[in-house]
């Protein structure tokens, strides 16, 4: 896969001068993913001033923690987008419970192949990981994807769908043994 | 699809974490474990490049124009970055957890031995000082590394960082604290968890903390402790500050 390896052969290298403390790479760093994480921060923001002081904090973040950056068990873009989506999620939870009485609603996937994404997502991945998704029950696969990009805790999510804890919790378990298994296949 | 094996449980705990439904109390307790069980991490890890995926399909949208330079602002100074990176180097060596390449650390081991770049071009630096360090552990149970600290006699100042969870101790605050001879606790200022802290100490402080101390942290409401005498909470942590 071409262009994962470019990806990772760009940014790899400026994660390890970022920890040296070297702003010039932070900004190469900012242009090559910022479109990538802000996209991310307003897909579970979905607002734009609260989105903007969340990537803010992702970068500054990211300046201080790049010495943690560990290559050999996460790809950068990973890395990246994790910190973009757990500052997300905890603005979202610190809007408090009324963020949770939301409906679990369709999520609509868009296709988003823009020009900055054939350099920074691993579009392999991205069709093998939508493909086992889509092999799970529908129920299984909404609560996933709904927790993955709202941060809904088990409790929430039991709440939501009007089911008991244990029983959200073991759809979400087999969910993700399954998954891990059809990855792997 | 033919039914999977279960996940055992620790694995299923951290792909858990990694989905992100645990809730606050539960994911402090999967940060606390991945600082101090490296199996458990990369399964995190692992579990988050299987669902990283997912944020491939949202769609890339540019931020406003002004955002780096926002950005640029909140950056620490760059001899801050200097110092924090030798804490961070120190922290490396002495916490096992957070692994760094050998490369990189050679790399920092060159940059700490340098004096700041923007700085020489304008003045020549005295070689730096020798630092102080403390790793502020548990006071009970097993001794984990919960704070680090570095003494830096440049810049008189003590850099600290809380490796507590973010959202550990909420409604409470952490209080550093100095012990120095038979003096009472000296409360230094306040960390937050998860995060590096520079505090800069008064001369007649910097003279104490150089001469060989103590460090510790307890637990306080807000505020921070009200007696004169030392901390009213819990100590959680504490560490003497020693040469590497």
């Amino acid at each position: 896969m071409a262009a994962a390896a470019t990806t990772s052969d760009i940014l790899g290298p400026l994660m390890s001068r970022i920890a040296a403390g070297e702003r010039e790479a932070l900004r190469q760093l900012y242009d090559a993913t910022s479109a990538k994480l802000f996209g991310v921060c307003l897909r579970i923001l979905s607002d734009r001033e609260e989105s903007e002081d969340v990537l803010q904090d992702v970068y500054v973040t990211i300046w201080r923690r790049a010495d943690r950056f560990d290559a050999t068990r996460a790809s950068v873009m990973t890395w990246l987008s994790t910190i973009a989506r757990n500052r997300s999620i905890d603005r979202l939870r610190a809007r408090g419970p009324l963020a949770y009485a939301e409906q679990v609603d369709e999520l609509e996937l868009p296709d988003g192949a823009d020009s900055a994404e054939t350099l920074l997502s691993a579009a392999d991945d991205r069709n093998r990981l939508h493909g086992c998704l889509s092999e799970l029950d529908e129920r299984t696969e909404k609560v996933i994807r709904t927790a993955f990009f709202e941060g809904v805790t088990y409790e929430a999510l039991a709440k939501r769908m009007d089911a008991p804890l244990g029983t959200v919790k073991s759809w979400i378990r087999r969910g993700l043994a399954k998954l891990k298994g059809c990855l792997q296949s | 699809m033919s039914e999977a094996p279960d996940l055992s449980e620790a694995e299923a705990f951290a792909a858990e974490h990694a989905l992100g439904v645990l809730n606050a109390r539960e994911r402090g307790e999967a940060e606390a474990r991945m600082a101090r069980d490296p199996a458990f991490a990369s399964d995190v890890e692992a579990w988050r490049e299987r669902l990283g995926p997912m944020t491939g399909a949202i769609a890339s949208v540019s931020p406003p124009h002004d955002l780096w330079r926002r950005i640029e602002r909140e950056l620490p100074a760059n001899d801050n970055g200097v110092a924090v990176n030798r804490l961070r180097f120190w922290r490396t060596s002495a916490v096992g957890g957070f692994s760094l390449a050998a490369a990189s650390l050679a790399a920092l081991a060159v940059l700490v031995a340098q004096p700041p770049s923007a700085v020489t071009k304008t003045q020549t630096l005295p070689p730096p000082g020798q630092l102080l360090n403390a790793s502020l552990t548990s006071t009970s149970g097993r001794q984990v590394p919960l704070f680090v600290a570095a003494y830096d006699p440049d810049r008189k100042a003590i850099i600290v960082t809380s490796l507590l969870p973010e959202g550990a101790h909420p409604a409470k605050v952490q209080e550093l604290w100095l012990i120095a001879g038979k003096d009472h606790p000296k409360p230094l200022g306040f960390l937050e968890p998860g995060k590096s802290k520079v505090i800069p100490l008064k001369t007649d402080t910097a003279g104490v903390v150089a001469a060989g101390a103590t460090l510790a942290v307890s637990i306080e409401a807000p505020g921070g402790s009200t007696d004169p005498n030392g901390p009213q909470g819990p100590v959680v942590g504490a560490g003497a500050l020693s040469k590497l």
